[in-house]
């Protein structure tokens, strides 16, 4: 009774310290954000005066990891209601880092506030999101990298296997990825052997996919019956070992190397997804003799890249 | 030769084998546990055809 009596006043106590230490003072400049290439919009909890933010001597913006090189400011303007605040650049900032905005000698209503500093940065969640739609779409890796094609022909020739083949991709990249991020962080990167990564990474890919068809036939043989031959087919998909190099090159943490395996994965099936429905018509289509089969598929195949390139140069977030 | 390199080389090695035992037998442990029980007259079957197919 004792025990439970000293267990829960430490709790109680433990509860308490979180609870101060995460409470922060009221802060006067509620948030700062990008907007366009060379702007920053403060958002202040109350009006501020103009005649303080006329003065851009008041502001100066640097990014984060470098404090010492102070970026130029061209124009500050105050709107109207003098809670928002529009800082314009000399040049466009690189928005990929976070921005320190530091407010000196903040004066509202007549009353001094003293300074303080505000960090401007993308929401992480949109730039998860871009790192998936990136390679859904705008770089998908059939269309627009040319890679996989010898699984794409081979397996778009029906709607159902080209879906099938899809899913069980998505599901091998996914495991395959996250399982190279991890080695590649925790184990080659600290011992210096990131130069056999490609060795590793061809290792881990057809590891993935032995386990998922000896798992797979024990506990849904419906499944595996569905997958065939494509769970094996994985193996030779060069997407599956090009996403753990770019992991590997771009140094993605781990949601960011999720979202970039599920964006290949589901992208790949889309792209099969495509092109079996239109090689599905294709079948009744009258194609010079010459160019039926594989040839006419090649012609779709680029008619398809053509379109995909709508998407290039598209950013988002 | 630098000693510096083979040291290097033989960590290389000995790291890459070790992962390789790891996941092999991790593969072996799994494919023992999710053993699928195979009819053995469907090879004697399937031997016994034609087979021309």
């Amino acid at each position: 009774m004792r025990r439970k009596g000293m267990a829960l006043t430490a709790a109680l106590l433990l509860a308490a310290l979180v609870l101060g230490g995460c409470e922060r003072g009221p802060r006067f400049v509620k948030r700062a954000d990008f907007e366009e290439a060379n702007r920053i919009v403060l958002t202040f909890a109350g009006p501020v005066d103009a005649s303080w933010a006329a003065d851009k001597a008041h502001f100066t913006v640097n990014e984060k990891p470098d404090p010492d090189i102070l970026l130029d400011i061209e124009s500050v303007r105050l709107e109207a209601d003098g809670t928002r605040l529009t800082i314009t650049m000399a040049d466009p900032l690189n928005q990929e880092q976070p921005h320190q905005v530091v407010v000196k000698d903040i004066v509202a209503n007549g009353k001094p506030l003293g300074s303080t500093a505000v960090i401007a940065a993308r929401s992480y969640f949109g730039h998860l999101f871009a790192i998936f739609l990136g390679a859904l779409i705008i770089q998908n890796f059939v269309f627009s990298k040319y890679l996989g094609l010898c699984v794409f022909f081979g397996t778009s020739q029906k709607k159902s296997t080209a879906v099938g083949m899809g899913i069980t991709f998505t599901f091998v990249i996914v495991f395959a990825s996250l399982m190279s991020w991890f080695l590649y962080q925790f184990v080659l990167k600290p011992y210096r052997l990131d130069y056999l990564q490609i060795i590793v990474f061809i290792g881990l890919v057809s590891l993935t996919v032995q386990a998922v068809d000896t798992i797979l036939r024990k506990i849904n043989p419906a499944l595996f019956k569905a997958f065939g031959v494509y769970l094996v087919l994985v193996i030779a998909n060069c997407i599956v070992i090009a996403v753990p190099l770019i992991l590997a090159d771009n140094e993605y943490n781990m949601f960011e190397s999720l979202m970039l395996a599920l964006g290949a994965g589901l992208g790949f099936l889309l792209a099969l997804f495509l092109m079996s429905s239109v090689r599905e018509r294709l079948e009744f289509a009258n194609v010079p003799v010459s160019y039926r089969g594989l040839p006419i598929a090649f012609i779709v195949a680029g008619l398809f890249a053509l379109s995909f390139m709508g998407f290039s140069g598209m950013s988002i977030f | 030769m630098d000693p510096l390199y083979i040291k290097l080389a033989i960590g290389g090695l000995a790291l890459l084998g070790s992962i390789g035992l790891f996941f092999g037998i991790g593969l072996a442990l799994a494919a023992h546990k999710f053993a699928v029980e195979v009819n053995p007259k469907v090879e004697e079957v399937k031997e016994l055809l034609a087979g021309a197919q």
